[in-house]
């Protein structure tokens, strides 16, 4: 099997030096490295891993995926950010993760506005689950109880519990946020236990517990309905809430030259416009939002102006 | 019907050419296992690259040789050198070394592969009765049962601490501080890190538990100098004669090796407990129990059964959330599943339905794997005991360079090598002032989780804890359990006193 894979990067390193005989030596002097800043396992490992042989194909080069976890993700990220700008490193961020640290006053170790963005893969919608047979069926139970909500999150300032303390205050909706558990995972358990109403984290995640009946989707921060059963916020007259989402953006060394930043950002759309890359997404439940260079920019900086006006809030916690 | 698929994955292993892979993860956890500061998951995240290119299944025998493998490879140290292998083997120590220094390291060892092997067996198969509940088993542990069973073990705390119980408490207390330092996991405030970002995510266990075990031994050692078993008297030989009794300790005292495997497997059960706290709560709970408390940390084997036989006995419990609902229950399986990630696998709610060929297999693998380190083990004793007689001048430079160096391989951060060298210079003064070691280590622990569960039990209960916790079963067993192990040795003393004056 091993053969096999060599000989077909071998394969794929000749038909581009075949093709393209007068390129520059990137991509093919040594394979690109695609740090992944978290565990295997997370949403934004399987993306990166479902990307990386359509990435190859398109790049005609070999890329080699690298989980470099810590300090939420920061570790990885910085580890892109002050990378040589030489084209064979980069990264998928998490944004608004980024953007929330530095509100809350954290030090990334790197300067977040001086990257170079390369591409939007995916956009990620939330989602609010309850338990599989909570009376809860809708957002308005979920508020109308007589007490606060109680939703489970892992930390106090994770993007999902920024982006659940901000949504429902935004919506007058009485929030108490239990953070502390271990992983998605463990947020999506306490709602099966029932010691919280219900948890707010993106839809694939709440998918296969929402498949299997352990979980029930209620609703989903979006302008239309995408889920079963689940009301669309944009539907229920809380429009302001589907600008909430979760974006998977891949980013390289600040000073990446233009012509290396243009191939591998046409590469990536390409790949996401791939046959094989549509296919893997409707079977992950993966919504995905291919978005070029320039384009993800700007989203970059949108991310940045619309968590900025909550910054006092974000800030006090 | 957990049996059927059993047999078939039984089946598979056999006629395929794929035990060569469960033999090398045997082999590596082995020798994973022996070497202080390497445990079973430095191993497994070494191998997750090397799975890459082997069919998922064979990558899930090498796992489970792996995982099924090193704890008992962790108590060879444990016995020989005073140093636990792995973390889980700390408690081992306690009786496992006196056993050595007194020249019966063979029946230690004897006794450690037998009820390795045994614990191993009674947790797999405590889980295949149990995988048709394991979804309600994980349910039944929210953060007030987390809350409860870290105040247990803060409870045996004062109990393993016979007779030292101030300086018990004064380590205790040291513990708990040294898990305060960090992100404070509720509010996001930093706490004691004293501007270090190396501090900001805790004080890890590994380099910890090496500094603290591995590297205090050491100095202890060259500075004492002579070997291991040079306790003075020559009648020591260098023969060893009694393995054999040590397997026959194991059956003898089988009550001991049930409820350190039944106490094993729960704790393994529970995700965050880890092996460490199991051997704990294991060894403590044998002491409490037994006739003869005083005889403990002197070289009692039974000392030796009841960790042993937790730890391997909490791999076959760490796959109950595993096979619930796709998390996992140690850093092992957590590994484990990142393999099957990296195979294309996503663990879900549905593991056991989409993915039963890997689920058994890593159970048939950690069964072959549980026995063939034993035998092993067995049969390299005669030699192992050895380096009970090897020099200290040789052993101490060899033990400390690859105990840092496996330290440094788990992260790859410079920092937790000064950490180890820094509680390596803390467990040597603790040596020298009798202040016991382990249970610095496990107030560390178990402080995190307490203060976490302790946050969110109060929150999820709307600040109604007591109330909340007596309207739950399991609460309610925790808490009489932990009111038992703190009265219960007040009211043995009680008792044999009447006794004593009745007669």
């Amino acid at each position: 099997m091993k053969c096999k894979w060599i000989g077909s990067s071998l394969l794929a390193v000749m038909v581009a030096f075949a093709a393209n005989p007068a390129a520059a030596e990137w991509p093919n002097d040594k394979p690109i490295k695609f740090i992944i800043p978290y565990s295997p396992g997370g949403g934004f490992d399987t993306i990166v891993r479902a990307f990386v042989p359509a990435l190859e194909k398109a790049l005609g080069a070999e890329v080699v995926p690298e989980n470099i976890p810590g300090a939420g993700g920061t570790k990885g990220a910085a580890t892109v950010a002050r990378a040589a700008p030489d084209g064979y490193t980069i990264g998928i961020y998490n944004m608004p993760g980024f953007t929330v640290s530095t509100l809350t006053g954290k030090d990334l170790g790197f300067e977040l506005d001086k990257v170079t963005w390369l591409a939007n893969l995916a956009t990620e919608s939330y989602g609010i689950a309850v338990k599989g047979d909570s009376p809860i069926k809708t957002f308005k139970d979920l508020c109308s109880q007589g007490r606060p909500a109680k939703l489970s999150d892992t930390g106090a300032s994770s993007t999902s519990s920024i982006v659940a303390k901000i949504s429902f205050q935004l919506i007058d909706c009485p929030l108490v946020n239990v953070t502390g558990y271990k992983g998605s995972k463990g947020a999506m358990i306490a709602v099966m236990r029932g010691e919280v109403d219900g948890t707010l984290k993106p839809v694939s995640s709440l998918g296969k517990y929402a498949d299997s009946g352990d979980l029930r989707i209620i609703a989903t921060y979006t302008d239309k309905a995408m889920v079963d059963g689940a009301a669309a916020t944009g539907e229920i007259g809380y429009g302001e809430l589907s600008k909430f989402n979760l974006r998977r953006l891949i980013a390289a060394p600040p000073g990446l030259p233009d012509d290396i930043r243009k191939r591998l950002s046409d590469a990536l759309l390409e790949a996401a416009n791939s046959a094989e890359i549509k296919e893997w997404a409707a079977k992950a439940g993966v919504t995905l939002d291919p978005v070029d260079s320039d384009g993800a920019a700007k989203m970059v900086s949108e991310i940045d102006g619309f968590y900025g006006q909550y910054k006092d809030f974000v800030a006090a916690k | 019907m957990g049996f059927d698929l059993l047999f078939g994955a039984v089946a598979e292993v056999m006629s395929s050419g794929s035990l060569i892979y469960v033999f090398i993860g045997v082999t590596l956890g082995l020798c994973f296992g022996v070497i202080p500061g390497l445990g079973g998951t430095t191993a497994l995240a070494l191998l997750i690259p090397v799975t890459y290119s082997m069919e998922p299944l064979d990558a899930m025998y090498l796992a489970g040789g792996v995982m099924g493998a090193t704890s008992f490879g962790g108590s060879i140290t444990a016995i020989l050198i005073n140093t636990p292998g792995t973390a889980p083997n700390a408690a081992t120590t306690f009786d496992g070394y006196p056993l050595a220094q007194q020249g019966k390291a063979g029946l230690a060892i004897g006794a450690s592969a037998t009820a390795s092997a045994m614990g191993g067996l009674i947790g797999l198969f405590t889980l295949l009765l149990f995988i048709p509940l394991a979804k309600e088993i994980v349910l039944l542990f929210g953060p007030a049962e987390f809350l409860l069973l870290t105040l247990l073990g803060l409870t045996a705390i004062a109990i393993s601490a016979r007779g030292k119980l101030l300086r018990g408490l004064i380590a205790g207390g040291l513990g708990l501080f040294l898990a305060f330092v960090g992100t404070d996991m509720i509010t996001g405030e930093e706490r004691y890190t004293m501007d270090f970002n190396y501090l900001w995510d805790g004080i890890p266990l590994v380099p910890t538990l090496t500094g603290m075990f591995a590297i205090s031994q050491m100095i202890e050692l060259a500075l004492k100098g002579g070997s291991v078993a040079s306790g003075g008297d020559d009648g020591i030989t260098r023969r060893i004669t009694d393995l054999w009794s040590g397997v026959a300790a194991v059956f003898r005292h089988w009550t001991v090796l049930l409820r350190g495997s039944v106490i094993g497997t729960i704790i393994g059960a529970i995700p965050g407990l880890g092996g460490t706290v199991a051997s704990f709560i294991a060894y403590t709970s044998t002491v409490q129990a037994s006739r003869e408390p005083e005889s403990f940390g002197k070289g009692n084997i039974v000392g030796v059964i009841a960790p042993e036989s937790a730890n391997n006995a909490k791999d076959g419990g760490s796959l109950v959330p595993t096979v619930a609902f796709g998390i996992p229950g140690s850093a092992e399986t957590a590994l484990f599943l990142g393999i099957l990630v990296l195979h294309g696998i996503d663990p879900g709610p549905t593991i056991l339905l989409d993915n039963e060929r890997e689920i058994y297999g890593l159970i048939v693998a950690l069964t072959l794997s549980a026995v063939g380190a034993s035998i092993i083990g067995l049969l390299l004793a005669r030699w192992l005991v050895l380096i009970t007689f090897v020099n200290v001048h040789i052993l101490v430079p060899v033990v400390i360079a690859v105990s840092l160096t496996g330290v440094y391989v788990l992260e790859g951060k410079p920092g937790d090598v000064i950490l180890t060298l820094i509680m390596g210079i803390l467990g040597y003064i603790m040596i020298r002032f009798d202040y016991p070691r382990l249970t610095l280590v496990i107030a560390l622990v178990l402080g995190d989780t307490a203060e976490r569960s302790f946050h969110m039990t109060q929150m999820i209960s709307d600040n109604q804890m007591w109330s909340f916790m007596l309207g739950r079963p399991a609460s309610v067993i925790l808490i009489v359990a932990t009111l038992l192990t703190f009265f219960l040795p007040f009211a043995r003393k009680l008792i044999s006193r009447r006794a004593r004056q009745g007669a």
